[in-house]
């Protein structure tokens, strides 16, 4: 029997044939947003077809790592085993500079719940919770984005 | 307009008990409901010839609830236990909310499918918690919320509610009156599952927080139970026992938040204003033709964003409107006179339909909106799966 650590006590990303690629950028420290070849709008949650043109002609580029907080909750309780030394948990929506609404879930690291600011500059940071896995989280921004 | 505007009517109200984790099962439960509606008009099993629901357990992360009578009661298995296979003519079962079954019951009357139809709504508080995240992976959706806690509805509407106090200034204890209200209103109806239990505005202001600025106290509370309606024909439903609630007009919603994200405010806010409209076009009304509104509060803040979605006030306004008391009964527009999911309980929008009936039928009771003539209910968020009823006082006969 394996004792498994409190960090996979998380649920942690399965990617798929759409989103394996995000995952795999955050793996290597890029956050990759999938951008559509034919209209160049960027696209989150990636989908099989442009949600604009509908033009199933998509790749993954990597973005500047920029944005603001759209918005965020503080969980006290945790929601799953692996969040309980994460606590106070700030979760949250970041904006990315790259086009208006283009928006990610995230968690605030590096910041107290009482700095907070709806549409403070922030910038991302990736935690790598296993070997086979980070996850892009989002610190305030170190110079002015 | 549409063209079986006031033509369709509700005609018979059942509730089963309300309680948290009864002896008897989810379809012992709904078959007191269904027949509880169906004496209600005056009528029996023999006239019953359309069942409808969404049957779904909303439950996120670990097990789901699946097991039929217990978890879920589906409308084949209730028409069989109620019996009336021999003459039901249509069944409707949706994934959407169970007030889209509503919308499709009234076209089965209107098409002349059906004479009768229940639409029922039986939901099952499941052992441990309806949020359970014992799962080593999460895929599709969830890939993008659960890795980082993101996975809980509250925790979504916390997200929303967080935006709009920071855009307007406001804060929790703008809502304290609202919640205090509408337990007060709960306390004047027999079927509420918190009756007996007022609240103050500290109780609210102390309440455990589940995703901060949510508390428990902006949450429905989950029971075991079902609430049942039945449609008729107005023409039919002037015919029977009680007086019929006519349904003027409905919409539905189909603008979707972007996915990776959980709903947004601003999308909260095209959706409610997309569906006002399609009601507006249905019914030839407005937002200033109503004297109650019963408006979706499985999560409270909703009821203001639908104040704003359908223009009774303008964006931001709506928290101020609850605030300064014109949602509560003897105010502008009384809100959720029953106590709505908050107070009476977990039933995904019959709450919202019900009263609306209740209300323009004069059996409110000591919660009775004086002469109301004209109800609007909505159900859900705004975004897809949303839907609005225009319910009115039967003055055409």
């Amino acid at each position: 029997m394996t004792v498994e650590s409190e960090a996979v006590l998380r649920p942690l990303p399965l990617g798929d044939e759409v989103s394996g690629a995000f995952w795999e950028a955050a793996k290597a420290g890029r956050l990759d947003i999938q951008r559509c070849r034919a209209c160049r709008r960027w696209n989150h949650a990636p989908s099989l077809a442009c949600p604009t043109c509908g033009s199933e002609n998509l790749g993954y580029e990597t973005v500047s790592g920029k944005g603001t907080l759209f918005t965020w909750c503080v969980l006290k309780e945790a929601p799953a085993p692996g969040f309980r030394d994460m606590l106070p948990l700030i979760v949250a929506i970041v904006e990315l500079a790259e086009q208006p609404h283009l928006l990610l879930s995230t968690n605030i690291v590096g910041a107290r719940e009482e700095e907070l600011r709806l549409g403070m500059p922030l910038e991302v940071t990736f935690e790598r919770v296993t070997e086979e896995c980070a996850l892009p989280q989002f610190r305030p921004a170190r110079e002015a984005a | 307009m549409w063209a079986f505007r006031d033509r369709i009517a509700v005609a018979g109200i059942g509730y089963s008990p309300l309680t948290r984790r009864p002896e008897r099962s989810l379809a012992s439960l709904a078959v007191e409901a269904v027949d509880a509606a169906l004496a209600d008009a005056g009528l029996d099993r023999r006239a019953l010839d359309g069942l409808a629901t969404s049957p779904s357990m909303p439950r996120y992360g670990g097990a789901k609830g699946t097991v039929e009578g217990i978890d879920v009661v589906t409308p084949w298995a209730l028409g069989e236990r109620l019996g009336i296979h021999g003459h039901t003519r249509w069944t409707g079962s949706t994934n959407g909310m169970v007030t889209q079954a509503f919308m499709e019951a009234a076209m089965a009357i209107a098409s002349g499918v059906c004479s009768h139809v229940v639409v029922y709504r039986a939901l099952h508080v499941p052992p441990g918690s309806y949020i359970n995240y014992e799962n080593k992976y999460s895929v599709g959706p969830e890939q993008w919320l659960a890795p980082f806690g993101f996975s809980g509805p509250p925790s979504w509407a916390a997200s929303v509610v967080k935006r709009y106090f920071e855009m307007f200034g406001y804060s929790r204890a703008d809502f304290a009156r609202y919640i205090v209200d509408n337990r007060a209103n709960t306390c004047r109806n027999p079927n509420g599952f918190w009756r007996g239990k007022p609240l103050v505005a500290d109780d609210y202001l102390n309440a455990r927080m589940i995703a901060d600025p949510m508390s428990i106290l902006d949450c429905d509370i989950p029971v075991d139970g079902c609430a049942a309606l039945l449609l008729t024909s107005t023409e039919r439903a002037r015919d029977l026992k009680q007086k019929p609630a006519l349904l003027t007009g409905f919409a539905a919603g189909t603008h979707s938040a972007p996915t990776g994200v959980p709903m947004t405010l601003d999308d909260i806010w095209i959706g409610c204003e997309q569906v006002a409209a399609r009601l507006w076009e249905a019914t030839g009304l407005g937002p200033r033709d109503f004297d109650n509104a019963q408006l979706y509060d499985g999560f409270a803040p909703f009821v203001y964003l639908w104040l704003e979605g359908l223009g009774i006030v303008p964006r931001g306004e709506g928290l101020a409107f609850l605030r300064d008391g014109h949602g509560s009964l003897g105010g502008k527009l009384p809100v959720n006179t029953g106590g709505g999911a908050l107070g009476e309980g977990r039933l995904h929008g019959m709450t919202q339909l019900s009263e609306a009936v209740i209300q323009v039928t004069d059996r409110g009771g000591e919660r009775q909106v004086p002469g109301a003539r004209r109800a609007i209910a909505t159900i859900s968020n705004g975004l897809t799966k949303a839907t609005a009823f225009a319910i009115s006082r039967d003055e055409g006969q």
